[in-house]
């Protein structure tokens, strides 16, 4: 697993301006949702992001379709930069960054049928010569993802939030695109929704060899899909490596205190030590931004920010004590 | 005897004149104490039943149509309004899923502690704001002298949804009714705030009913289970014993259905097709369209609750078939 | 309320289209003999001091009602509705074109109207036009709104990952939804329109004083109101019962696309 990546992130930075603080005050907040990430993703690798809320995981997968804008950084496509690129100039890249999105009540334009929501992104890219072939293509997705063609005539308000997931995953299969970004794909779904969801993203997934950005907060679901897992903490990456790295030996304070707050079927969870909730992406703490909930934090903690320290085989923590946790651990 | 023991609860919604049955009798009790855990996937009655608990159909399209809530030896559904007013809040507490929209953004978190207190117990309001504090401090929020001055927007959402929990401890309530109160919430915020349910619980005594989607949070933190589907109670069990020995379909695909931290599975073992709506037609049992076990009388009758063991009821013709 | 309005307003409708064919007198026809005669046979309404028939006169009111309606409708919702959507849409473009509109809006809708009906000619359509101005504004600010609140939307975003450019978003993904808000707009214009012009003519700024409206004919009645007060009360009258049904027919119309009352099942 060496050839050069499909995706090639350095030091993305997606930072918003805030309103100021009071009415008529001065001085401008910027909220750093985005603050330095950097990740590949090969040919056909699923790497996932997880994180708790406002860590900034949806924030990169709309960077990197560009629907919010750079502060900073760049992403690779094929070794060809994107983020610098006009809106116009970058149309025509958009076949091959798709996005599953989250709400499939919200995702669908409830005034277009499924046939011309499908039909919409053939038109742009040029990708049928006419209607009839654009219906067999649509048809030939619609089956793809386990729904009957003859729905393609109906209205988004007569599927189930299930059924309307499968319509927004074949709006993106249809473009056959290279780098699928999914984010929370299956969170809004019933458990066992989720689940027929979840095994139609992995078998299209393996498939057609497209690759992934799985966005999620849901650790189990992460498990389940991913080849890599990069975990996020207030815009930084604090760990990434493979799946067994993170699930099976995780370095990183934060990712073990995620890990350990999932509630288990199997009896056994440790109470979680109260250490306080996750800080305010408006006004990060300084140095490690973890250090505040972290029961090894040091005067070095509170005042560097850590550098991603390497682990061996593509495993890289950002921590100050990683080596002292990684012998504790062992 | 129990403490809260519904009964063949039904209910419906009024549309366009007519009434559509929603919950199909549901019976089931909750001990002193304990804590029931009802879970069921979206549309399955769960929040409904809570609701007609607490009282709070009134007024809406919502009606029960039949059965009985007892609480306290009292029936909650015969009661005087003003009895029942009395019991609401005091005796038994709802929290919410949504800390935000459940809080008034416009009041400190205190005044909205103290007014709850002051509608049950005749003290000073100086007297209330002390029992506020007491409150913030018992679900361990920190410098609650401080934050019983804050505004709801001033809180994260973790701490929000501990200041609601306060609120419903109020006036040391026999019987909290739990709603979702952690899917809002980030993991290792809800971690802490199911913690301290359990704290609280072993410290006052109070039963609970928490209502659910995730089975996980369910396992966690119950005694005692119901599974609903469509409407109706399909499973009840002690919660180790049903999660040892699942005995209806739905409860298992729900089961196998779930990708968990803890191991790798190649493939998930869904459920076929959809959850049924509330309201919608359904002969037999509401779940042999999605069944693997179904057979012919399952699309013709509806089964009643089969005893798998003394405490283990489940309402399928050949509960625990596959069993390996 | 809304059936009785909309039986109303087909009414009107009807007087306006029909108006040449069943009207008994011509409404411009003067009779000096007959001036000032009370309502009766065979002048139903009565006639005014040049021995004008009123009702004859009240049912080409009709058809001016209805036209400048629509016309001011038609010119606010186009107007006002491109504004409001183009500037939520460009929003560089909107912090300039909203701030015009809210320097607009500081006026009383009948004040802007007078100044700009005192800078133009009297006239069918600088009436509509200006009409159209004053509730092209409220538009404005309207579908500015809508149009925020919908940029914001998932499948708006969809749309874009899919490639679809400004116009398509605008037209295809944008406007559709705000078809339901724009034709309950349009009901509550067509009622002010109507009050709007009255009131113009009345105070001799609106139509030219021989055409036949409801706003012209009461303006002349004021001068003999005690002595034919049918003048007054079949003009007034006319023009608040059609006000009044459009308002019931807007509100019956807002009621219907009300999100809250559709998802009352699907809420529980």
């Amino acid at each position: 697993m060496s050839a050069a990546p499909l995706l090639q992130v350095e030091d993305l930075k997606t930072h918003f301006a805030l309103g100021t603080a009071r009415p008529f005050g001065s001085g401008r907040r910027v909220l750093k949702a985005v603050d330095g990430v950097s990740f590949s993703i090969r040919a056909g690798e699923v790497l996932s992001l997880v994180g708790e809320s406002g860590c900034g995981k949806s924030t990169v997968g709309r960077t990197l379709t560009r629907l919010e804008t750079a502060s900073g950084g760049t992403a690779r496509l094929d070794g060809r930069e994107i983020l610098s690129l006009s809106q116009s100039a970058f149309r025509p890249l958009r076949r091959e960054i798709q996005m599953i999105f989250q709400d499939p009540f919200a995702s669908l334009n409830p005034r277009l049928t499924i046939e011309q929501t499908l039909a919409e992104p053939l038109r742009i890219h040029g990708l049928a010569k006419n209607r009839t072939e654009a219906r067999a293509l649509i048809a030939e997705t619609l089956q793809l993802v386990g729904l009957d063609p003859q729905v393609m005539e109906r209205f988004p308000h007569e599927f189930s939030g299930g059924q309307r997931q499968r319509i927004g995953i074949a709006r993106v299969m249809i473009l056959k695109p290279r780098l699928v970004i999914a984010d929370e794909a299956v969170s809004a779904l019933d458990v066992s929704i989720q689940a027929q969801v979840l095994n139609l993203i992995k078998d299209l997934q393996r498939d057609s060899g497209v690759s992934m950005l799985f966005i999620s907060h849901d650790l189990g679901v992460v498990r389940h899909v991913s080849d890599r897992v990069a975990v996020m903490y207030l815009g930084r990456i604090v760990e990434i490596g493979s799946r067994a790295d993170i699930f099976e030996r995780p370095s990183h304070p934060y990712t073990r205190l995620l890990l350990s707050s999932i509630p288990r079927i199997v009896p056994g969870r440790k109470r979680v030590e109260d250490l306080g909730e996750p800080a305010n992406a408006a006004s990060p703490p300084s140095g490690c931004a973890f250090h505040p909930r972290c029961k090894f934090a040091t005067d070095i903690c509170r005042s560097a920010q850590p550098l991603a320290q390497p682990l061996g085989n593509e495993h890289f923590s950002a921590c100050h004590h990683i080596a002292e946790l990684q012998k504790d651990h062992a | 005897m129990a403490l809260l023991e519904v009964k063949d609860l039904a209910i419906a919604v009024a549309v366009g004149g007519q009434l559509v049955p929603v919950v199909h009798g549901v019976s089931f009790t909750v001990e002193a104490g304990k804590t029931l855990g009802i879970v069921g996937e979206s549309g399955c009655g769960k929040s409904l039943t809570s609701l007609a608990i607490m009282g709070l159909l009134e007024g809406s399209q919502v009606r029960i149509t039949s059965g009985s809530i007892l609480f306290d030896g009292q029936d909650m559904l015969t009661l005087p309004a003003e009895r029942r007013r009395a019991i609401m809040g005091a005796d038994m507490a709802m929290i919410f899923q949504e800390p935000m929209t459940s809080l008034n953004p416009v009041y400190r978190v205190g005044e909205q502690i103290a007014e709850s207190i002051l509608q049950h117990r005749k003290v000073s309001k100086a007297q209330a704001r002390e029992r506020a504090i007491e409150l913030l401090r018992l679900v361990r929020i920190p410098d609650p002298e401080g934050r019983v001055d804050s505004f709801p927007h001033q809180l994260s959402g973790g701490m929000r949804q501990r200041v609601m929990i306060a609120m419903a401890l109020a006036c040391d309530p026999k019987l909290l009714i739990a709603d979702e109160p952690t899917t809002a919430l980030d993991v290792t915020v809800q971690a802490r705030i199911l913690d301290l349910l359990k704290e609280l619980q072993d410290e006052t005594g109070m039963a609970i009913m928490l209502i659910s989607h995730d089975l996980g949070v369910i396992a966690e933190t119950c005694d005692d289970v119901a599974v609903m589907y469509w409407g109706k109670i399909i499973e009840t069990a002690p919660a180790d014993e049903l999660f040892s020995t699942m005995a209806h379909p739905y409860t298992r695909g729900l089961m196998a259905s779930i990708p968990v931290s803890d191991r790798e599975v190649e493939r998930l073992e869904a459920i076929p097709s959809r959850v049924p709506m509330l309201g919608e037609k359904l002969d037999g049992c509401a779940f042999h369209p999605r069944c693997g076990r179904a057979r012919p009388i399952c699309s013709d009758i509806d089964p009643v609750a089969i005893a798998v063991s003394p405490s283990h009821f489940a309402r399928c013709h050949f509960p625990g078939e596959d069993q390996a | 309320m809304a059936t009785i309005g909309l039986i109303w307003l087909c009414l009107v409708l009807f007087a306006a289209v029909a108006a040449p064919l069943i009207v008994p007198f011509d409404p411009l026809d003067i009779d000096p003999v007959n001036r000032l005669a009370e309502p009766g046979w065979p002048h139903l309404f009565g006639t005014d001091h040049y021995g004008r028939d009123t009702f004859s006169r009240s049912l080409y009111g009709a058809r001016m009602t209805m036209f400048i309606g629509v016309g001011s409708v038609v010119f606010a919702l186009a107007t006002g509705g491109l504004i409001g959507m183009l500037s939520a849409y460009f929003i560089r473009l909107g912090n300039f074109l909203m701030r015009g509109i809210d320097v607009l809006m500081a006026f009383p809708a009948l004040l802007l109207a007078l100044v700009l009906m005192t800078l133009l000619e009297r006239s069918v359509t600088n009436t509509i036009i200006v009409i159209g101005i004053v509730y092209a504004t409220t538009t404005a600010r309207i579908l500015f709104g809508m149009t925020l609140k919908l940029k914001r939307e998932v499948f708006i975003d969809a749309a874009i990952c899919s490639g679809a450019g400004h116009s398509s978003i605008l037209f295809r993904h944008i406007l559709p939804n705000l078809i339901s808000p724009l034709l309950v707009q349009a009901s509550f214009i067509f009622a002010f329109a109507q009050l709007q012009a009255a009131a113009l003519d009345f105070l001799g700024l609106g139509l030219p004083p021989e055409v036949p409206s409801w706003g012209n004919m009461l303006s002349e009645s004021r001068i003999y109101v005690t002595r034919a007060p049918w003048l007054l009360i079949f003009p007034g009258l006319l023009i608040i019962l059609s006000v009044f049904s459009m308002n019931m027919v807007g509100d019956a119309m807002r009621d219907s696309m009300d999100p809250r009352f559709k998802d009352d099942i699907a809420g529980v």
